[in-house]
């Protein structure tokens, strides 16, 4: 039964409910304290001990229900009524039992073959035909486990579990004794040859459905993890075919704001603040009782982001930008500006609309043209050089490929000395750099860092390094 | 009330609590005979007002232990929740002891025999004598079993987080110049938490976690019938009612248990059997406790009224 609890923990890790070791063993702990004869005190039992926030609870829940679902069997049973007058949670509640505690290895067989006439001979023909529900669910987990469904990956292995469950239940012999039945001339036989068949039918139907879930729940987490690694190093420009890319950076963007909101001062240890000690021990007769040491303030920058929104680099910038304001947190004063041929502020448009809606506005209005990086560089130390002081932070990003024009370096040159440091990202590869139109050998010399980027894993990296510097 | 080692179980607690007028759904219950019995402190989260720590309470006087609280608050420390040391008692003491200080002394000849003298005696002033226990502390040292409620944690800073996880973990603290201390019985840790910022893994993996969240409707009506017995049944029904509808608007601050409770008591007050829409107007202050949210009942205060709930 801990097997099916661990299989359980693992679908809910696969339904993003995050599930250490120790508190898996809380949760199988807690199964054994309340017992699995109710089935909706074990939920509760197990929600309490293994989902700790409110969302975890709604996909706690969600999973709860999908993973331990018995009453698909009813289809069956309705074709071979038989006299139960257990309800439908009794039911559910001897299945649940059941499931959890048996041996899962030994499938329960009838034990009076072929007493009843009609009734069939093989084991699979006889447990379908009897309608019992119970046996049946026992059957198909037991099968399940033997076909190691609980392996299953991917979309188009559910033909070939399906087909292994199927045949782990006794298929081969229900389809011979069909298969004779139908053409037998005794009517009875026919009858049941039918019969037969249609019950086949919906045990087939019934064994997809049970593949299905399982691929949702088990193959859900390896899915995730994958797709994600994948992402991380992509190239950003390909980025957009993936849906959860969003969803993506704003976690990593979260994990940064965690590792990076807590410190805000770095000790040096065993550095004496001479100052500060002395004016402590002022009011002890000038004994230094409280020492002070040294310590440095963890600074927030000021950052400005330059995007050029160009054909190719404004995909790069679409990302920048939806890292830089999912930072909120950590970086309340980042302004935005965009340009191609001419430049703008578009940081207003950030703080109003919503991400997707302000990267569309950006993208449409300053988007396309031919990129003129003087131009650009012209209006942006006409908009906001008076504002950089020696806590500015400037990401450029940018491929300086200026279309044969004037780089203006000596306004470059002018920013660098303002600010405190100007970071430019590239997405195009180091070795082109310079060549042809490029004029990134040029920016080069005024610039503190300058930096490959093409993929959130870059990305992620620079801006870890902008929110770790001190001043 | 009751024998520690009895046999408890879901129920009996449900049961238990709703003799003492607190009542609670299966979750709830669940959650409180886990904790008791797998000795795991409980995180309790929520929005205000649902009694979390009203759940503390109900959960000490059933097992007939004693309540300790610890409140948290921005700067709580070490000296305030766990134990300091009593300097008034100890400088008082040496002033005292001072003549016999001198007399033990006697007959060393240096500073080293006379040190050595004073090691005999072991370190007298830095015993459990001379420390003033806090509520973590005297949690601990409870030997016929406690309740500790710490009260929304999620005021407190990071460091008392991370300062707490020895002891919700390994029920023991540890004091430099003592040693460590273990709880000689574990106490029943509450911890509650109105959300305002989000705990730390480290401190959800090492409790259970129970959401309380706004009650239903019949929950409601049974939780005025126990706490206000004098309200008749129409008005009950009439003001669980209002208060859920109440709920669906878009509000600032909605009306939580302990409000609906003020409201039945205040309508009791003033003798009233029905709802109508004057004294619900000249009461609402006791439910709604901003401006806008007043206003924005009063312009569908009707509607309310009369309105049957979603659930």
């Amino acid at each position: 039964m801990d097997r099916i609890l661990v299989e359980f923990i693992k679908a809910l890790r696969g339904a993003d409910v995050r599930i250490s070791t120790s508190e898996a063993i809380d949760g199988i702990h807690a199964a054994q304290l309340v017992g699995y004869s109710d089935k909706a005190s074990l939920k509760t039992g197990l929600g309490v001990t293994l989902a700790k926030s409110q969302d975890e609870k709604l996909a706690f829940d969600e999973c709860f229900d999908q993973f331990f679902k018995f009453n698909s069997l009813q289809s069956l049973s309705e074709q071979a009524p038989q006299e139960e007058n257990l309800t439908e949670a009794q039911i559910e509640a001897a299945l649940l039992g059941d499931v959890m505690s048996s041996d899962q290895s030994e499938m329960p067989l009838p034990g009076n073959a072929g007493s009843q006439p009609g009734q069939g001979n093989s084991p699979l023909g006889q447990m379908l035909m009897s309608g019992d529900r119970n046996a049946l669910a026992m059957a198909m987990a037991a099968a399940g486990q033997q076909a190691n469904v609980a392996q299953i990956r991917v979309m188009t292995q559910k033909g070939l579990y399906g087909r292994r469950m199927m045949m782990a239940m006794g298929l081969e012999a229900l389809e011979e004794e069909m298969w004779a039945a139908e053409q037998s001339n005794v009517p009875e036989q026919r009858q049941l040859g039918a019969a037969l068949r249609n019950a086949r039918n919906l045990l087939r139907q019934e064994v997809k459905e049970y593949v299905e879930r399982q691929l949702l729940l088990q193959a859900a987490e390896e899915g995730k993890k994958l797709r994600r690694d994948t992402m991380m190093q992509a190239r950003l420009e390909n980025l957009r075919e993936f849906k959860d890319v969003q969803l993506l950076v704003r976690k990593l963007a979260k994990r940064l704001a965690a590792t990076h909101s807590r410190r805000r001062k770095i000790h040096n240890r065993g550095q004496l603040n001479m100052r500060s000690t002395l004016r402590q021990s002022v009011p002890h007769d000038g004994i230094p009782f409280n020492i002070k040491w040294k310590t440095k303030r963890v600074d927030r920058p000021k950052v400005m982001a330059i995007c050029d929104v160009s054909g190719s680099v404004s995909q790069v910038s679409r990302f920048l930008l939806m890292f830089l304001y999912s930072l909120n947190d950590v970086l309340p004063r980042v302004r935005a500006f965009a340009f191609s041929s001419r430049l703008g502020e578009v940081t207003e448009w950030f703080n109003d609309n919503s991400l997707n809606e302000a990267l569309d506005l950006t993208l449409n209005t300053y988007g396309g043209g031919s990129t003129d990086y003087g131009g650009s560089l012209e209006d942006f130390t006409d908009i906001c050089l008076n504002d950089i002081d020696n806590k500015t932070t400037i990401i450029m990003l940018g491929d300086a490929r200026n279309n044969y024009g004037d780089p203006r370096t000596d306004l470059m040159k002018a920013l660098y000395e303002r600010s405190k440091q100007v970071i430019w990202l590239n997405p195009e590869n180091r070795l082109r750099w310079g060549s042809g139109d490029s004029d990134m050998k040029c920016y080069l010399a005024y610039c503190t860092i300058a930096e490959e980027c093409n993929s959130l894993r870059h990305l992620e990296r620079v801006i870890s390094q902008l929110l770790r510097r001190t001043q | 009330m009751n024998e520690p080692n009895t046999d408890y179980s879901p129920s009996l607690f449900q049961q238990g609590f709703e003799s003492l007028g607190y009542i609670c759904n299966d979750a709830i219950a669940m959650a409180i005979y886990l904790a008791v019995k797998m000795e795991k402190p409980i995180l309790v989260e929520g929005p205000p007002g649902v009694g979390k720590t009203e759940l503390a309470k109900a959960t000490s006087t059933f097992l007939n232990y004693e309540l300790i609280r610890l409140q948290c608050y921005e700067g709580l420390d070490e000296a305030k929740a766990l134990y300091e040391w009593k300097y008034s008692k100890q400088l008082l003491y040496t002033q005292i002891l001072k003549d016999k200080l001198g007399d033990l002394l006697k007959g060393t000849h240096d500073l080293e025999q006379a040190i050595t003298r004073l090691h005999e005696f072991g370190d007298i002033f830095y015993s459990e004598d001379f420390l003033e226990p806090r509520p973590l502390l005297s949690a601990l040292k409870q030997t016929s079993g406690s309740v500790l409620l710490i009260d929304e944690i999620d005021k407190s800073d990071h460091e008392f987080e991370s300062f707490l996880l020895e002891m919700l973990s390994d029920y023991q603290i540890s004091i430099p110049e003592i040693g460590t201390i273990r709880a000689t019985k574990k106490p029943i840790v509450f911890l509650t938490s109105n959300n305002t910022r989000e705990l730390s893994d480290a401190l959800k993996r090492r409790c259970l976690h129970l959401y309380i969240p706004f009650p239903d409707l019949a929950l409601e009506r049974k939780i005025i019938q126990a706490r206000v017995p004098d309200v008749n049944e129409q008005l009950r029904k009439q003001l669980v009612n209002f208060v859920h509808n109440l709920r669906e608007l878009d509000l600032k601050k909605q009306p939580a248990i302990s409000e609906t409770i003020d409201w039945a008591r205040s309508l009791v007050l003033l003798h009233a059997d029905a709802l109508t829409p004057t004294l619900v107007e000249s009461t609402l202050n006791v439910l709604l406790k901003h401006e806008e949210d007043i206003n924005q009942a009063r312009s569908e205060l009707k509607q309310l009224i009369n309105k049957k709930p979603k659930v």
